[in-house]
């Protein structure tokens, strides 16, 4: 197991190598640099091409990625060319906001998706089974911006502000700025709505294919050999179904976690939340390109490093699986 | 001061509709509070004399201070200048300082102070971006420990309206905190690095959550400003920004989309709803010339393929194109159709909008003149971005009314920074539609339309334009230079190397709580003499 998880982190370092390297050549491909944007309406062909110098933006893309990365080693994630923010200070700020947001939308997503699978499987073709699988289908085909606007809406306009339409409130103990409010439920507050925007979509994929792991499971041998066994339905089902069901589900799970990073970009928009989503959206617009990698760093590591986790997990939702 | 009061009497007034000025007895202004504004972009960076971004701009305006400010009736008024004087020539400007100004540091505000700061503008190194209003700045001397003067190469008829005015203007900076802290610290929006003399200071600004600025208790206005704190955090949608603003989370959006002013209204009834005359010109932007060389910014230049015919750009840009359908549909009515280089409500505009009727038969005519037609159909791409959605609208109505000459115009939708990329470094296209920079004045246009100007996006080689530029902010005399003003504009139309489609509108929108806000379109936001009623 050790070495395992050893080989896997040491995979890691090449996999993020690779996409920061892929980000890289990308942002300095597609039109505009930071320069034009740092200059806007003061913009001369003169300043531009003495702040590209200044910047290093005229050296080599290879040449510059190397720089870029021989700071990173020394723990310097570079500095915005536009706001001369420091990157690391900057995503660190935003990180715990996107991480909370990201881990109750797939709160909210097990939520609904585990009984309505649960319910759908076990009642399969009744009222219930078709309602939790329609439900699904919506959910699924609803983008995240349109259930936001919808919720806002509701909770926000229509119910005379009953939750906030936007920004941010941080947990007692983790306000990154000097000037804050802290308060666990101004949080709560802040961050359902978004959490369910984000979490309906995915809840709904979730559903469907817990679904059919759950009718594929209680079909095997030994969940009637439970049943026979004189077993409850309720731990048959709990215990022994749905754990078993649940392995594709984690690894979907997994994946999932890069569409939560780029719904996270569209509802931390609409929600004006301060998190990773926005910086990244704002730093791709500007063309800022050390920010776009600080960015792309800590979504690349973030994604590998949850879906190792999801591979461990395997070893404790099926205990036969063993990783040599 | 003789011509300043000239220049004050003739500067025609700021275009303000409304002016919510609920000027209320000093005694019955309540202390105290803070204001919560809705941005609707990001603040770029804090830098101010080298960063862009109204976002930016309107933070400065509270920040810092300069040595006079424009009200928005186009009065000048003291600000950390008590009087100022021109020399009969107009080549000297002696400025007298208040003795009572400190920079947010501590440290005093006197001639060295302001000497310093324009000798920083000055220098290319700084890379300003009002540098390249200030070439007729010859040099900045201390008289005495508040007394100082400009020098000038030449007349400027415009000298005070761009040190008061033009973007930021110019804003005073303590030498002490500009040598001690870097720009990369400015930028970044250090508090101790960005100190100014304006009546808020910064105390924090976190990119992405908040910016916190304080009430500056020793600035020089006594009682000045009412409020304790100002927070600024960016709410890009405008349904966010209205649930926002519906439910009381914040007092003030300061940049609100036309789009969305009658829902607004709809829901917040009691809402203030504050614009005035359009200052930024949206334009259909056609280019002229591309370089014969296959380089960009080339000055070999050859004609554009399609828009380098006069018969073609007037049959396009001016007699093509519907503006007030364009005005109807894509701003619901709420903006001016235009054709003059210069907004509505800018200083010196004149309306040729006449010039430019709608009338698709001539337009025709033009076009089979040129040698478009049925056997030859014109095809033109027209750019857009994706910063506004209104942009995407108006490139819509345009395709529209081009097809109905028989012109196809095919919409390239790309991100801003491409279209700036484009736009500034003689990048391909054929027209874009976007609405480019507030003007206070004609003169501001200089940057975006002389042949020479980096942002001279048509890439037009016309020297004419330029030397009407040059002679009207030369000349002193307001009656001679409003008839230059007039020439330019008719001759503008006449050539089309600038294509206004309509005023771009700007809104702003306040509780009624807030009371004492003085509106001054995208130039200044300033919360000095705000309140709060509540």
């Amino acid at each position: 197991m050790r070495t395992y998880i050893l080989k896997r982190i040491f995979e890691i370092v090449p996999t993020i190598l690779m996409i920061t390297f892929v980000v890289f050549v990308m942002m300095r491909s597609v039109p505009g640099d930071p320069v034009v944007s740092l200059l806007g309406d003061a913009y001369t062909e003169e300043d531009a091409i003495k702040a590209r110098e200044a910047y290093g933006l005229n050296k080599p893309i290879v040449v510059q990625y190397f720089i870029w990365l021989g700071k990173l080693v020394q723990g310097d994630w570079g500095t915005s060319i536009l706001s001369g923010r420091p990157v690391l200070q900057d995503v660190m700020i935003r990180l715990p906001v996107t991480l909370e947001l990201i881990v109750l939308s797939m709160g909210v997503a097990l939520l609904i998706a585990i009984p309505a699978a649960i319910i759908g499987a076990i009642r399969q073709n009744t009222w219930s089974d078709y309602t939790a699988t329609t439900i699904a289908m919506v959910g699924v085909s609803i983008p995240e911006f349109f259930i936001g606007v919808l919720f806002l809406l509701i909770f926000s306009i229509g119910m005379g502000g009953l939750l906030p339409s936007s920004g941010w409130m941080y947990l007692p103990g983790t306000c990154p700025t000097m000037v804050c409010g802290a308060s666990i439920w101004g949080n709560v507050q802040h961050v359902l709505m978004p959490a369910f925007a984000l979490g309906v979509g995915r809840a709904a994929l979730l559903t469907r294919l817990l679904r059919a792991s759950m009718l594929e499971v209680i079909r095997t041998e030994y969940v009637t050999t439970a049943r026979a066994k004189g077993l409850a339905e309720r731990p048959v089902v709990l215990k022994h179904a749905l754990k078993n069901a649940l392995i594709p589900t984690v690894t979907v799970m997994g994946l999932q976690v890069g569409f939560l990073i780029g719904g996270a970009i569209v509802v931390e928009t609409l929600f004006a939340m301060p998190g990773l989503g926005t910086f990244g959206i704002d730093a791709i617009i500007a063309r800022d390109y050390q920010q776009v990698q600080g960015f792309a760093l800590i979504t690349a590591f973030a994604f590998v490093v949850i879906n190792l986790l999801v591979d461990l997990t395997y070893t404790f939702l099926d205990p036969r699986i063993r990783y040599a | 001061m003789r011509s300043t009061r000239l220049l004050l009497g003739l500067a025609v007034s700021l275009a303000v509709a409304i002016v919510v000025a609920d000027v209320a007895p000093a005694s019955a202004q309540k202390r105290g509070g803070t204001l919560r504004v809705a941005y609707g972009n990001e603040i770029l960076g804090l830098d101010f004399h080298t960063l862009p971004g109204y976002e930016m701009l309107w933070v400065a305006s509270n920040v810092g201070c300069g040595l006079i400010s424009l009200t928005p009736d186009g009065k000048f008024v003291p600000d950390a200048a008590e009087s100022w004087q021109a020399s009969p020539d107009g080549l000297l400007y002696t400025f007298k300082l208040r003795k009572d100004v400190l920079f947010h540091d501590g440290t005093k505000l006197d001639a060295a102070a302001v000497k310093f700061t324009i000798d920083r503008h000055l220098d290319p190194a700084t890379r300003s971006s009002i540098r390249s209003f200030l070439g007729a700045v010859h040099s900045a001397e201390v008289l005495d420990p508040y007394t100082v003067q400009i020098r000038l190469k030449y007349p400027y008829a415009f000298m005070l309206h761009m040190l008061a005015q033009y973007r930021t203007g110019l804003l005073l900076y303590s030498p002490t905190a500009w040598q001690k802290y870097s720009v990369e610290e400015r930028k970044a929006g250090k508090p101790e690095a960005v100190v100014g003399c304006g009546p808020f200071r910064l105390v924090e600004w976190v990119k992405g959550a908040q910016l916190v600025m304080d009430r500056f208790d020793k600035y020089f206005e006594p009682g000045v400003p009412s409020l304790d704190r100002v927070i600024i955090r960016t709410i890009k949608d405008p349904v966010t920004q209205m649930a926002a603003f519906k439910n009381g989370e914040i007092d003030f959006i300061a940049d609100f989309s036309a789009d969305h002013v009658d829902t607004l209204r709809a829901q917040s009834p009691r809402a203030q709803i504050m614009t005035g005359k359009e200052t930024t010109p949206m334009v259909a932007m056609m280019k002229v010339t591309v370089p014969a060389d296959g380089k960009p910014l080339s000055t070999n230049r050859a004609p554009h393929a399609i828009f380098n015919d006069i018969r073609v750009r007037k049959a396009v840009g001016c007699y093509g194109i519907d503006r007030k359908e364009i005005v109807k549909i894509a701003f619901k009515g709420q903006a001016t159709p235009w054709v003059g280089i210069i907004p509505p409500g800018t200083v010196d505009t004149v309306d040729v909008t006449a010039m430019c009727p709608y009338d698709p038969p001539k337009a025709k005519a033009l076009l089979a003149e040129a040698g478009y037609g049925p056997q030859k159909p014109l095809t033109f791409e027209l750019m857009t971005n994706t910063e506004k959605s209104v942009f995407n609208v108006i490139a819509t109505v345009i395709k529209e009314q081009m097809a109905r000459l028989g012109v196809t115009a095919n919409i390239r939708l790309v991100d801003k920074p491409s279209w700036m990329l484009t736009a500034t470094q003689d990048g391909p296209f054929d027209m874009y539609v976007e609405d480019l920079a507030s003007l206070l004045v004609v003169d501001q246009n200089v940057y975006l339309s002389v042949s020479t100007a980096g942002w001279n996006s048509a890439r037009h080689t016309d020297t004419k334009v330029d030397d009407f530029y040059a002679r009207y902010a030369r000349e002193m005399d307001p009656v001679k230079r409003k008839a230059i003003a007039k020439e330019l504009q008719e001759y503008s139309v006449d050539k089309l190397y600038w294509n206004t489609i309509s005023g771009s509108p700007f809104y702003q929108i306040a509780q009624p709580w807030m009371k004492g806000y003085v509106y001054q379109a995208e130039f200044k936001v300033r919360y000095h003499r705000v309140w709060l009623d509540k």
